[in-house]
């Protein structure tokens, strides 16, 4: 029940137009890729990286919350459980959970008209359900050739003219904008199938710390060897955020491969 | 977001060692591919060298790795481009000064994490050319995942030299730049040194330890 609640509050938050009030509609153009040998790319007010972060103050405590979380609780916890289960049977437990979420990223592929990448990750949730043992087994990448595709609802509401809103840092699950985390909680209690199964917030909170502690014993120490790099480690998550996010998008749509390979080449000298 | 950050380092050091000089026709660009892949097979035989195993060479090891990597990596170029509006306020003394900084930080911060990545597959995925600049485009494969990097490079007197790498989208000049342009505005540049000066004196502490931490057990795990 009060999943439903959660997710109701969402949906009529973002249809009163929340999510636009604070920035508009993406700066770029959907068919402009990041081009990164572009003076553009690096100059200092490029428009591509234009934000809206008026929550900082908040942000920067909820940041610090989460890496000292992360440090002193999250990743013992990982380090203890990764000593404790293979790490094959770990990579397996991670292929389950991304199989279940397929339905979740077809769907997307649609509402974006992404049909040809819609019949992949058809095709890599019917063969892993079955070859690959109910999702356990990533046959469909190692077999076939059919590599993972991403697609949110952030990402069908972005398509759809739906602005950033602003920069939020949440607790416990980390870097995300207001339209993003709206997509990800409806694409998470409306159609991933885990946490429909129970009404229990309770039980779907385990299902994700266990989800989530999975992946992390993946990736043990990373978090630390970035960090100590870092000089304002908050700037550096919020730009890497916003970069991934944007050069990830530029794939799905397949403006990246637009850019052409070869433009006024010049004499050497 | 995190496992994006660790092949970065690797990289880093990878390329740098890519870059042995190969002797090219002055009217027609090299190719930045094939200057690249060379470059990253001498970085691998540096690092599996028999007589350089061993924590105790771990010193020496990474000596010849940043020796290597100075010829190929563009340590102004990338101090240039992180500084922003700010490098043109500098004059030489202090350009120099800041790009020997930078580039103890990276070199500190990067190269000693080499050795975890050289057993992975890198795999050329195509190259880009504008001008003076390419952008060459790999994989990473290590066991089931895969992690794009492209380098980003800039033609000097025939001499493809790295300035950005890329990792899964995002660009190492380009996120060190924004956390440096906030430093900038709100403390100047003379903090933004000092904490420079700091980060690489505190990296150096850590190089009296025999060597770094292993984690290619983690990553095994």
């Amino acid at each position: 029940m009060m999943l439903r609640v959660v997710l109701y509050i969402f949906i009529v938050t973002f249809s009163l137009g929340l999510g636009n009030l604070w920035l508009p509609t993406p700066v770029l153009g959907a068919d402009e890729a990041v081009d990164f040998l572009s003076d553009d790319f690096y100059s200092e007010d490029a428009e591509s990286y234009l934000f809206n972060d008026p929550l900082e103050p908040v942000n920067r405590i909820v940041f610090i919350f989460n890496d000292t979380l992360f440090i002193w609780v999250m990743e013992p916890v990982a380090t203890f459980y990764s000593n404790v289960v293979p790490g094959d049977l770990r990579g397996c437990f991670d292929s389950f959970f991304r199989n279940l979420q397929e339905p979740v990223r077809f769907v997307n592929t649609l509402l974006q008209g992404r049909f040809s990448d819609s019949l992949d990750v058809l095709g890599r949730f019917v063969i892993n359900s079955t070859l690959g043992i109910y999702g356990l087994a990533d046959a469909a990448g190692r077999d076939f050739g059919i590599a993972p595709i991403e697609a949110t609802l952030g990402e069908t509401l972005e398509n759809w003219g739906v602005g950033d809103g602003f920069y939020l840092v949440i607790p416990l699950f980390g870097p995300s904008t207001f339209r993003e985390i709206t997509g990800d909680v409806v694409d998470a209690m409306g159609m991933t199938p885990y946490y429909s199964w129970t009404d229990d917030l309770w039980v779907a909170s385990t299902i994700y710390v266990g989800k989530e502690t999975n992946k992390l014993s993946l990736h043990l120490g990373e978090y630390e060897e970035w960090t100590k790099l870092l000089f304002d480690p908050y700037v550096s998550f919020r730009n890497a955020y916003f970069q991934y996010r944007r050069t990830a998008r530029d794939r799905s749509r397949g403006a990246e491969y637009r850019l052409k390979a070869i433009e006024d080449v010049s004499p050497a000298e | 977001m995190i496992r994006k950050f660790a092949p970065f380092v690797v990289f880093m050091g990878l390329i740098l060692f890519l870059s042995c000089p190969s002797s090219t026709n002055a009217a027609t660009p090299p190719d930045p591919t094939e200057q690249l892949r060379p470059f990253m097979d001498r970085i691998v035989s540096i690092l599996t060298d028999p007589e350089l195993m061993g924590d105790e060479n771990c010193i020496q090891r990474r000596d010849k790795v940043m020796k290597v990597a100075s010829e190929r990596f563009d340590f102004d170029e990338m101090s240039k481009r992180v500084l922003g509006k700010e490098w043109r306020k500098l004059n030489d003394d202090e350009k120099k000064h800041f790009v020997a900084l930078f580039t103890k930080l990276l070199e500190h911060a990067y190269i000693g994490k080499l050795e975890d990545y050289s057993k992975q597959k890198v795999v050329f995925k195509g190259q880009r050319i504008k001008n003076n600049r390419a952008q060459v485009m790999t994989d990473v494969v290590d066991k089931d995942v895969v992690i794009s990097v492209s380098y980003i490079l800039l033609l000097d007197s025939s001499v493809w030299k790295v300035y950005d790498i890329v990792v899964e989208g995002v660009s190492l000049v380009r996120n060190y730049m924004e956390q440096f342009k906030g430093i900038l505005r709100k403390n100047g540049y003379a903090i933004l040194l000092k904490q420079v000066e700091d980060k690489v004196s505190e990296l150096e502490q850590g190089i009296g330890k025999p060597c770094p931490v292993d984690i290619s057990e983690k990553k095994d795990a």
